[in-house]
């Protein structure tokens, strides 16, 4: 855990420059069984200190790999001649943001480390139970992977703040023979916030899961392709939370409107049916804590939840304290950065479709011809909103059964029309958090969705 | 300043006062010079000082690593603890290994001191040329970097490359916008050794800049077809990377779940496909002088004339599945062009798409694949009729390959790769 050292370093901030002063640790762990080979055994740790320095909204940026005063006064100094650089050469008169509140905010997670033994010991310990259990599987991989970031924050005119985010998962990779002798695979992700002890102290925990996922890749070897062209689904959870990231979260952050993204003329409009809701919670979501919970943004600015669409109609953008004062909105905690190398973006946190009304027994009877798509191996989506999700589970729907399960197929669309035929919205939503959201820089992100019976292209054969 | 020399024989003899006998280490000291800009406006100047260090050990067999950014002393000697007590901790794989004994060199690639007045009057200079040669274009961000490094590499075998680099690259993220309607977003970008050429004369930009201003307007393709597509040189480097993680990857070769797992001197791909992984290319700003294993790296052909000659394997998968490592740790990708002007392969099209990036997921281990095109094109009898949109493409990997009725004679390189246009016949086009 970092030591505050830099917070006397207040003293050195510029004039007539507004300031954020980061000193930020950030460690991962990984190892990686392949059959029950040890392909990947590596620990990486990277600190330093980064300041941003801004003048008429042009920033100045510097970061050293060296966590002393002296280094926090050389960034200090770089990055103000960098802002300097760029406001002698601007040709128009920038703004100046306005102040945010004070304040000094410390929630407490520790960010515990183990020996490298333990997280082989456990991935050894899962492959075992699926070799014993599973033997005519064709591969296997089972991945530990930890991450952390510890960040102290100083800032001119904002809030200021020691924060800790630790996370770990176990990926669990199954590969199988098709009846067509060519190989499927399905993966499934186990583990949350927290270290190692929080999340994986009983492995046999997982064993029922893994009994599941390997029925799934058993359904999925006796698979079909999908009939392409448009469909009514029912998007699983886990898709509704991709939805609510990719193709809706993306055009809603507001580098992304001003960048010219589908939200930009729909602000007040209607994009969704009334059934759909969805919120970026900062670190509280329904009463519990948030999957990935953040309490202070890297500029400063206290986290508070943002309301983009509240039934159906959009309301609102993700800020950074330059775009809130460009649309008239609250920055209200949304620009974090991966590495102490990095300047803060808007990024979401953790963004979910609210849950409705219907149970998914009711959805599936509902469909006399149609999918229910469970899960996702990625997804992508672009500022017109059109979207891509590689779907790895689903299953066919006829006369209001479920049928067999789908190969790997592909869902696309134009979110906001897409989401304007979403009539049915079920009782629960389902969280992810394993992955990265790309966008300059990598950064963990949560997400939850829960099933909606919609109208989707699907590809096929 | 740090002498990285000097730090990379400290950790050698930390390594060597722990009683390693066989370890591989890297060092490094790197600086970043960052413009960005967003709509056109530089609204970031970004500098960073970085260092970095990583251990790789291997203790009776049992390979653990370690990595960190400080080159202090206890720092360094934590890596070595901390890669130790991985390697303890691990299984025995008798094919964890480094590579054997390499003569030593020192590689000098690009400028070692940026210029940044100049490169920010070449930015902008660049800026003021989209605003007034694509006047439908929103530019909304460009980040043009300057990136050097000196750094070491050095194992138990005795070998030590040394090596110091320095690149300019600027990437772009852009849009069609005529202040109704929006094109999805594109991206290109470019590296260089020097500021002698407007960045707008480099590479595609010009081409994707054009393409991405005549996406405004969309027309209606009809019914699901299988048609030809014409891969333009970025969406054939996309292709290409699928192919090789899917069946030439040491993963995949492990796994043994590769369709291509003893197809090495049979015919894969049509006889036009020659594809290579060059480290030293003239064709290339980037070069790759040293693999991970440590080998000095050389110039692989891949598939030669349609025929697989090589998987990508590294050391670890070669001893494991006694198959010949590969030494090259690939990146830099060159598809050799061929006869065929651009326009001749366009001309061929009765009907089809050409595609300018895919946009889909990383194909399943059969190589099915299906995604969106994206700033793609609907072509009949030799034309493009205009822009399309929703429109997915479906086939599988390995056919595409074999399929291939035309490679362009023109080869665009954005300084790391370099690609040129493929027409393929068999694909499953269904749009709106």
């Amino acid at each position: 855990m970092l030591e505050d050292i830099i917070s006397p370093c207040k003293a050195d901030f510029a004039e007539g420059v507004q300031t954020v002063l980061r000193g930020h640790e950030n460690r991962s762990r990984r190892v990686v069984l392949l059959k029950g080979n040890l392909v990947q055994n590596s620990r990486n740790s990277s600190s330093g200190i980064s300041a941003r320095v801004t003048k008429g909204g042009r920033n100045g940026f510097s970061s050293i790999g060296s966590y002393t005063p002296e280094a926090a006064r050389s960034v200090l100094a770089a990055a103000t001649e960098n802002a300097l650089f760029l406001d002698a050469r601007a040709k128009e008169p920038g703004i100046t943001f306005p102040a945010q509140p004070s304040g000094l905010i410390t929630p407490h997670r520790d960010i515990i480390d183990f020996e490298q033994k333990r997280f082989i010991d456990a991935c050894r310990e899962v492959d075992a139970y699926i070799e014993k259990t599973y033997p005519n599987l064709i591969s296997r991989r089972i991945i530990y992977t930890e991450d952390s970031q510890d960040k102290i924050i100083v800032t001119s005119d904002a809030a200021s703040g020691h924060v800790t985010y630790p996370r770990c998962y176990i990926y669990v990779m199954l590969t199988a023979e098709s009846k067509a002798g060519v190989p499927v695979e399905l993966f499934r992700a186990f583990g949350g916030a927290g270290s190692f002890e929080d999340n994986f102290s009983n492995l046999e925990s997982m064993y029922p899961e893994i009994d599941n996922l390997y029925g799934k890749l058993m359904d999925k070897a006796e698979g079909v392709y999908a009939e392409a062209g448009t469909k009514t689904v029912i998007l699983g959870g886990m898709m509704g939370g991709m939805l609510a990231h990719e193709a809706v979260g993306h055009t809603v952050e507001a580098d992304l409107v001003i960048g010219g993204s589908v939200a930009g003329p729909n602000l007040g409009k209607r994009v969704a049916s009334d059934l759909v809701s969805l919120v970026d919670y900062a670190h509280t979501a329904f009463g519990e804590e948030a999957p990935l919970p953040v309490f202070l943004d890297d500029e400063g600015v206290i986290a508070r939840d943002v309301t983009l669409i509240e039934n159906g109609i959009l309301k609102g953008y993700m800020n950074n304290r330059d775009t809130a004062e460009r649309f008239g909105m609250e920055a209200c905690g949304n620009a974090r950065a991966w590495e102490f190398t990095d300047e803060p973006l808007i990024r979401m946190r953790n963004t979910a479709v609210l849950p409705g009304t219907s149970t998914l027994e009711e959805m599936i009877a509902s469909i006399d011809d149609g999918y229910y798509l469970i899960d996702s191996g990625n997804g992508q989506a672009d500022l017109t909103g059109e979207f891509m999700f590689g779907v790895t589970l689903g299953y066919e729907i006829k006369k209001g059964k479920l049928g067999r399960a789908l190969l790997d197929t592909t869902v696309s669309g134009i979110a906001f029309e897409m989401l304007k035929s979403v009539d049915m919205v079920s009782n629960n939503i389902t969280w992810s958090s394993s992955g990265f959201c790309g966008k300059k820089q990598p950064m963990p992100v949560g997400m939850a969705g829960p099933e909606m019976r919609c109208k989707i292209t699907i590809g096929g054969r | 300043m740090v002498d990285v020399l000097e730090r990379a024989s400290v950790l050698e003899d930390m390594l060597k006062a722990k009683g390693v006998s066989k370890y591989a280490i890297d060092v490094s000291e790197g600086e970043m010079h960052e413009l960005n800009t967003e709509l056109s406006n530089f609204t970031l100047y970004r500098t960073i000082f970085s260092n970095s260090a990583s251990v790789v050990v291997y203790i009776d067999n049992k390979k653990g690593s370690a990595s960190g950014n400080s080159l202090l002393d206890e720092d360094l000697q934590q890596l070595v603890d901390d890669a130790c007590s991985g390697a303890e901790s691990a299984v025995a794989d008798e094919a964890n290994d480094i590579a054997p004994y390499q003569e030593p060199e020192v590689f000098h690639t690009g400028p070692y001191e940026p210029d940044m007045d100049r490169f920010y009057d070449r930015m902008e200079e660049m800026l003021t040329s989209i605003e007034q040669e694509y006047p439908k274009i929103l530019l909304m961000q460009t980040i043009g970097s300057y990136t050097k490094s000196h750094s070491v590499y050095a194992n138990s075998n005795g070998t030590r490359f040394e090596s110091f680099d320095g690149v300019y690259n600027v990437g772009l993220e852009f849009a069609g916008n005529d202040g109704e309607r929006t094109t999805g977003i594109n991206g290109a970008s470019v590296c260089m050794h020097d500021l002698d050429t407007p960045i707008l004369d480099l590479s595609l930009l010009r081409t994707m800049l054009s393409n991405t201003q005549d996406s405004l307007y969309v027309v209606p393709m009809g019914e699901k077809f299988e048609g030809t597509v014409i891969f333009d040189p970025n969406a054939t480097g996309s292709f290409v990377d699928m192919l090789v993680e899917n069946f030439m990857s040491s993963t995949v070769i492990v796994e043994g779940t590769s369709l291509w797992l003893d197809k090495v001197g049979e015919q894969v791909s049509h006889e036009s496909v020659t594809l290579r992984l060059q480290s030293q290319d003239e064709r290339l700003v980037v070069q790759s002088p040293v693999t991970e294993d440590g080998y000095r790296a050389q110039n692989v052909t891949l598939i030669e004339n349609g025929v697989l000659q090589s998987h990508l394997l590294s050391l670890y998968a070669s001893r494991k599945t006694g198959r010949p490592v590969t030494k090259n740790s690939g990146s830099c990708y060159v598809l050799e062009p061929g006869n065929t002007p651009y326009k001749e392969l366009l001309s061929g099209v009765k009907r089809g798409l050409l595609v300018g990036w895919f946009s889909g997921g990383r194909p399943g281990v059969n190589g099915e694949f299906s995604g969106v095109a994206k700033s793609s094109f609907y072509i009949e009898n030799g034309e493009i009729k205009g822009t399309v949109m929703e429109t997915m493409i479906n086939g599988n990997l390995a056919d595409v390959f074999k399929n291939v009725t035309g490679i362009s004679s023109e080869l665009y390189s954005d300084g790391i790769m370099a690609f040129p246009y493929v027409r393929v016949e068999g694909i499953t086009i269904s749009g709106a």
